[in-house]
């Protein structure tokens, strides 16, 4: 059914609209024309996954040949094969998830007191730490990785994978505020009155009441973080150069080598494609969320 | 809440914002008026960056092409990520899956979707797509090497990416609207076009302004996406502004970093000047909470 992740997603825009109200208007017919025009989309949106797929599992002679083999070839997974035997694929796989990691659970830590106090402080201050928040997720990405590139090499912490981490908590921290402040503040203060006149301390309301009942809104947010850090390029290539390089700072230096290498390149893209692919199928009420929560509100 | 509270939830983030976003963007700004090297420090040179800048014709190929290349992302972004949501909005049973499938490309690293996004089009793995448009006008595009195709490609790579999440935010608006809106309409004798038109799109006007407002921000930064699509950016003229800071500022020796950093205040300049109309929005929403 549907419903569940409906209720996530359109809570923040739907104060008026029942989520239920789209079922009511029920057609009686199938939508046959619509159906199959999405359907093609959804053709349209996988093809660049499927030929790569097809790219990577053809021998290399093949996969290259012009006019392009569509069937007469033997499957391989040699690709494969060479990107951990002859690369250091694996390494960059480990580097890529501890930096999601450790920037997710910073982020997080450091995140929800602040963006609970920012949904319970309505003044000046919380608006123009809100405006902050926006201005930073805004910014052009160089104007904090190069001087943050300057300061790593004066610290020493250059191409350290605990630098990198840090460096997208901060970069991804307005966003993460932005995301959590949204969900906080949909639930009523007499929620917080009420225990704290139970005797609980504000910490202590925030940790027995509030997570609890935030439980959806941080595994977004905790989701966002986790994939803003895992497709993170740009600032990976700056702050790294080999012993913490990511898997996306991999897959382009091994663009415009060889035709093998090139194979490679998809092969590690094709692995880092099928886990999304789990994600989006799973993850999804909380991807919808997050997409639209974190967003109509703003 | 007690101000002390406050600022006592608030600190933890708030340091590691200050010392990781707004020291490193002082320093941008500093750079800025700076002729400058990595781990130097730079001598005065006044406003001699910019003026470079707004007077190197190859930023001013990099400033056209990406917003050539925003614009016309955003209208198609704007206006198929109406249409699909209108349609995935009919959809029941069929919904997670539709979902699913779409949102892979958003999900997905930029870099690695643009990677198997332009093996269709690389004549080196067969060029399907070359294959496909032979097939039908015998021509044959370099979507590589020529200019205007390969700006072609690079619209084509983002609204695949992007589309995902206009049609998602458009939906949540969408399911906002009030049936009995739209029911009046039908009694009133509107055709499905004119309540479209007349009724919903003026409803949702806030939901299509923010996904206009975030697509033009994050097309304005397009860097990761060129790497595989656009090898040879800067022979045919189609590098993006963050790819034109990149080269001067950090690869090819960093010769130029002030220059960089100019053209990073520049662009945080124009976001800023974008940002106006939302900022005053979360301005008035705090004055209405204090009454």
């Amino acid at each position: 059914m549907t419903l569940p992740d409906l209720d996530l997603s359109t809570r923040a825009v739907t104060t008026a609209g029942r989520p239920s109200d789209h079922r009511r208007t029920g057609r009686s017919k199938p939508p046959v024309v619509t159906g199959i025009l999405l359907g093609l989309l959804c053709v349209v949106m996988l093809s660049p996954f499927i030929w790569m797929t097809l790219s990577v599992t053809k021998p290399t002679d093949v996969a290259f040949a012009n006019p392009p083999v569509l069937w007469d070839y033997e499957p391989t997974l040699k690709a494969f094969i060479d990107l951990w035997q002859t690369t250091y694929f694996a390494d960059y796989l480990v580097n890529t998830l501890v930096v999601a990691v450790i920037s997710t659970v910073i982020a997080l830590i450091i995140g929800i007191p602040a963006a609970y106090a920012l949904s319970r402080f309505p003044s000046y201050v919380s608006a123009l730490l809100l405006v902050l928040a926006l201005i930073f997720r805004a910014l052009p990405r160089f104007a904090v990785v190069l001087p943050m590139y300057d300061i790593s090499r004066a610290l020493g912490i250059y191409d350290t994978t605990f630098a990198l981490a840090i460096a997208l908590v901060a970069i991804n921290q307005p966003f993460t505020i932005w995301l959590l402040r949204n969900f906080f503040a949909d639930i009523p203060r007499e929620l917080d009155e009420a225990a704290m006149i139970d005797g609980c301390t504000r910490i202590g309301m925030l940790r027995r009441v509030m997570i609890p009942l935030m439980g959806p809104g941080i595994l977004t947010a905790g989701i966002f973080v986790f994939l803003f850090a895992f497709q993170e390029y740009l600032t990976a290539l700056v702050l790294t150069d080999t012993s913490s390089k990511t898997v996306p700072v991999f897959i382009a230096t091994q663009l415009g080598q060889t035709l093998p290498m090139l194979q490679q390149a998809g092969a590690a893209s094709m692995l880092l494609t099928i886990p999304v692919f789990v994600i989006a199928f799973i993850a999804q009420k909380y991807l919808v969320a997050g997409l639209s929560d974190g967003a109509v509100k703003g | 809440m007690k101000a002390r509270e406050f600022w006592l939830l608030v600190l933890p983030s708030l340091v590691v914002m200050g010392g990781l976003l707004v020291l490193p963007l002082l320093r941008t700004m500093q750079w800025s008026f700076e002729e400058v090297h990595y781990g130097v420090p730079g001598t005065f040179v006044g406003l001699g960056n910019f003026i470079e800048a707004l007077t190197d014709e190859r930023f001013g190929r990099a400033v056209l092409f990406t917003v050539v290349v925003t614009l016309v992302t955003t209208v198609i972004l704007l206006v198929l990520g109406y249409l699909v949501a209108i349609g995935v909005n009919r959809l029941t049973t069929s919904r997670p899956v539709v979902l699913g499938i779409m949102l892979v490309s958003y999900v997905l690293p930029q870099l690695v979707g643009a990677v198997a996004y332009s093996w269709l089009f690389d004549d080196n793995f067969g060029g399907v797509v070359n294959r496909l448009i032979g097939l039908f006008s015998g021509t044959q595009v370099l979507w590589f090497t020529d200019q205007v195709p390969n700006a072609i490609l690079v619209i084509s790579n983002v609204v695949w990416q992007m589309l995902p999440f206009a049609m998602l935010i458009i939906l949540a608006g969408l399911q906002g609207v009030p049936l009995e809106l739209r029911e009046a309409a039908k009694i009133d004798g509107a055709s499905p076009f004119q309540t479209h038109l007349n009724v919903i799109i003026p409803t949702i006007r806030g939901v299509l302004g923010f996904v206009t407002l975030i697509t033009i921000m994050d097309v304005l930064r397009m860097f990761d996406n060129l790497i595989p699509l656009s090898p040879q950016a800067q022979s045919i003229g189609n590098e993006s502004i963050m790819m034109y800071v990149y080269r001067m500022a950090f690869a090819d020796g960093a010769q130029k970093l002030g220059l960089g950093s100019a053209i990073n205040v520049l662009t945080i300049i124009l976001i800023l000047v974008m940002l106006i109309p939302f900022i005053r929005g979360i301005f008035k929403e705090a004055k209405a909470e204090q009454r």
